[in-house]
């Protein structure tokens, strides 16, 4: 080999892959817009675009799996927590996490509640873009998505008044020990089903033609599931036994009102 | 020193080296904050330690780039630097430019867009400094009309990086689109043209390290960069894999980027076999000790741990967890850092004015080694805290936070091995700041390895 062959070497094939990338790319755009539903794109969703650079979010966390390792992938955690715990959360990151128990807290970012509102967009459009099955499992913030998994853990602890937060930990803890049963993740069915969207499965029981109980809203519906599980049966290999809940009959004894209240709150952010 | 103003390269090597201890403490800053609480979240949280630590190192290894390029380009050319003025000039402002994004981040003047953070007046600063670096450069070879293969090649790499980062000025309202344009710069920059930079300036050094024959270096010189772009143009893919795009990216990946390690290899063995050739007679041997380090560690961090997580089911788990740390971290090292440390130990001597013998001190070396140990154990650190977050976060299913909790341990060790190589840092700054200017004349009085190493 020659060093004249060798640079015609390295020309040549820099040539033609450089072709073959431009040519991919210009598909890619061709295709963008399905696979990112880009008609979605709303000034909203741009909106919280320019709120996700602005306050720097990728430098502690990974979107789309890109980002700093600092803190959670937010890829699918609009699906995950659902608006109304992002807002509640963004509002005061505090009174969700102790810094103490969680070596971490994110810094208020000071939003206001219509930035608040781009970014949950923002998020939320993310979550629908075509990521070929990416993440294969969910990735989520705290908990597990298998019961048992966090062996030697610390007990969650509610870092503030707050029903959801309160709500949250009573949710991880054993006893009532829903974790053990119930996943919050969709399509993560333990021994009870997942609770994802709880709020509106509720609301649909409750209007369904075979509803039998007592409960007239999604809160109505979750409490009287809480309290007496055997009064509106929904169909599952493990949920149910000769027409009997598996869940435990004795919440209304262990529980208190206002333990049940927060549980509630909490459930009702799932989405 | 063969021509008088290469003297320009030491004002770039003296900013380029500040720039690295600073690097340095943002770095330190980020591992403790990983160990947590962070008091200091308030006003420094760990996005703007993390920002600094990255850019700051670009801004430095670019600027030994340059730095490197002006006390390289004169030698080959055989003249005299175009304007050594207007080098200064160009170094002022990028130095400007560096330290008001620097002071800006600080106080949440940001982009936000992982790497290319810098606010659009330091982004267009930017580009105004890369035009002047180009036209100094190339007035200066067209003023003589010799241009060497190995300077075509570094030269040419310098130009596309320059051109690379124009996409990083482009906005776009779709997510996907502007992280797929990030990646023109961010990827094809180290995988690609920033690759050449450091071909063309290993080529130099083994051709004056070792003797090697010009011709042959240079031949195989092109087939490293050739390979380099048939790997690394479509290897861009492993970076697209989950983002949004159509999934023949996943195919172009998957294959391209296994061939990646190829052109990394390649340069290992590039320096491998000039030595054995050409010997090892060559009196500073503490460049040498940089320059086949660099080969070795880029084959190993950019090449071997690179595949190690760009294969897409494996990356499918990896994607986004501290192994995309473990990679960078030595491949940043040993491809780019090393060889700019190599450049400057090479050029110290002449710089101070003493001969050749003086290039190896005691602390140079300690320098050196202290900087391979600390590196190596951040690697493996950031390797079992990887590891260890892939199988409980991705595949088991515990949350982040948890999942965090558990794997503590390897961040303590990331940070005391990351004291290690902040202590070989201090020490090349030492050297280079205190110790080589007064060793100007003077014959070496040390033994050649340090009496410690010994035993």
């Amino acid at each position: 080999m020659t060093k004249r062959q060798t640079r015609a070497f390295f020309l040549g094939s820099t040539g033609v892959f450089s072709l073959i990338f431009l040519a991919a790319t210009i598909d890619s755009h061709r295709q963008f817009p399905t696979l990112t539903h880009s008609d979605q794109i709303t000034p909203e969703v741009v909106a919280g675009k320019h709120v996700w650079h602005r306050k720097d979010c990728i430098n502690c966390h990974t979107l789309l799996g890109e980002g700093a390792y600092y803190a959670p992938d937010l890829t699918k955690i609009a699906e995950q927590r659902g608006a109304p715990y992002l807002r509640s959360f963004l509002t005061d990151p505090s009174k969700f996490y102790n810094e103490e128990r969680d070596r971490r807290l994110m810094p208020n970012q000071n939003l206001t509640p219509q930035e608040i509102d781009e970014v949950i967009a923002f998020l939320g459009w993310v979550g629908k873009i075509d990521t070929h099955g990416w993440p294969p499992r969910p990735i989520i913030v705290s908990g597990s998505t298998i019961p048992g998994a966090n062996i030697g853990g610390a007990v969650p602890q509610a870092a503030s008044n707050d029903p959801v937060a309160v709500g949250q930990a009573l949710f991880g803890q054993a006893p009532p020990g829903c974790f053990g049963c119930h996943s919050t993740v969709r399509g993560v069915s333990l021994v009870g089903p997942s609770l994802a969207g709880i709020g509106a499965t509720a609301e649909a029981r409750v209007k369904a033609g075979d509803y039998h109980g007592k409960a007239t809203d999604a809160t109505s519906y979750i409490r009287e599931s809480i309290l007496e599980p055997n009064a509106d049966l929904v169909v599952g290999p493990t949920y149910s036994s000769n027409g009997t809940s598996l869940m435990p009959p004795n919440f209304h004894e262990t529980l208190k009102p206002e333990q049940v209240d927060a549980i509630i709150a909490y459930l009702m952010t799932l989405k | 020193m063969r021509y008088r103003t290469q003297s320009v390269a030491y004002a770039y090597f003296v900013v380029a080296l500040l720039l690295y201890g600073l690097q340095m403490v943002f770095g330190l800053l980020a591992i403790v904050k990983y160990l947590g609480p962070d008091p200091i979240k308030a006003f420094l949280p760990f996005d703007v330690s993390k920002e600094i630590h990255t850019n700051v190192l670009i801004v430095w290894v670019l600027t030994g780039f340059m730095g490197a390029t002006y006390w390289l380009v004169p030698e080959e050319s055989r003249t005299e630097l175009y304007s050594p003025k207007l080098a200064y000039w160009q170094l002022g402002l990028w130095t400007t430019a560096g330290v008001t994004a620097v002071v800006g981040y600080l106080f949440g003047w940001t982009e936000g867009n992982k790497l290319l953070e810098q606010p659009m007046p330091v982004k267009l600063a930017i580009v105004v400094v890369m035009l002047m670096f180009l036209y100094n450069i190339g007035m200066t070879i067209w003023k003589v009309k010799r241009l060497t293969t190995t300077e075509a090649v570094l030269v040419a790499g310098l130009a596309l990086t320059a051109i690379l980062y124009l996409p990083a000025l482009l906005t776009f309202d779709n997510y996907t689109v502007s992280i797929y344009y990030r990646w023109w710069t961010v990827h094809l920059w180290v995988e690609g043209v920033w690759e050449m930079v450091q071909g063309g300036l290993l080529a130099y050094l083994l051709i004056r390290l070792s003797g090697a024959d010009r011709e042959v270096m240079e031949k195989w010189l092109y087939v490293i960069v050739g390979l380099t772009f048939i790997a690394g143009i479509l290897g861009t893919a492993h970076h697209y894999y989950w983002i949004g795009v159509p999934s023949y990216w996943i195919t172009f990946g998957g294959f391209f980027s296994a061939l990646e390690p190829l052109a990394f290899l390649g340069m290992a063995i590039y320096a491998y076999m000039a030595m054995r050739r050409s010997g090892l007679a060559h009196p500073n041997r503490l460049a040498l000790h940089w320059t086949i380090g660099s080969a070795i560690f880029s084959a190993l961090g950019a090449g071997i741990l690179g595949l190690a997580h760009t294969w897409p089911s494996v990356n499918k788990w990896t994607h986004g967890t501290m192994i995309t740390a473990m990679h960078a971290h030595m491949a940043f090292f040993g491809a780019y850092v090393m060889i700019v440390l190599a450049m400057i130990t090479y050029a110290m001597p002449g710089l101070f004015g003493h001969d050749q013998d003086a290039g190896e001190s005691p602390t140079g070396l300690w320098a050196f080694w202290l900087q391979m140990a600390g590196m190596f154990g951040m690697t493996m650190a950031f390797a079992a805290a990887g590891i260890s977050q892939t199988y409980l976060e991705r595949i088991l299913g515990l949350g982040y936070l948890e999942t965090q909790h558990k794997i503590q341990v390897h961040f303590l060790m990331v940070f005391g091995t990351g004291l290690l190589f902040v202590l070989g840092v201090a020490l090349f700054l030492f050297d280079f700041f205190f110790l080589a200017p007064k060793r100007r004349g003077a014959p070496p009085a040390w033994p050649a390895v340090p009496a410690e190493a010994k035993g």
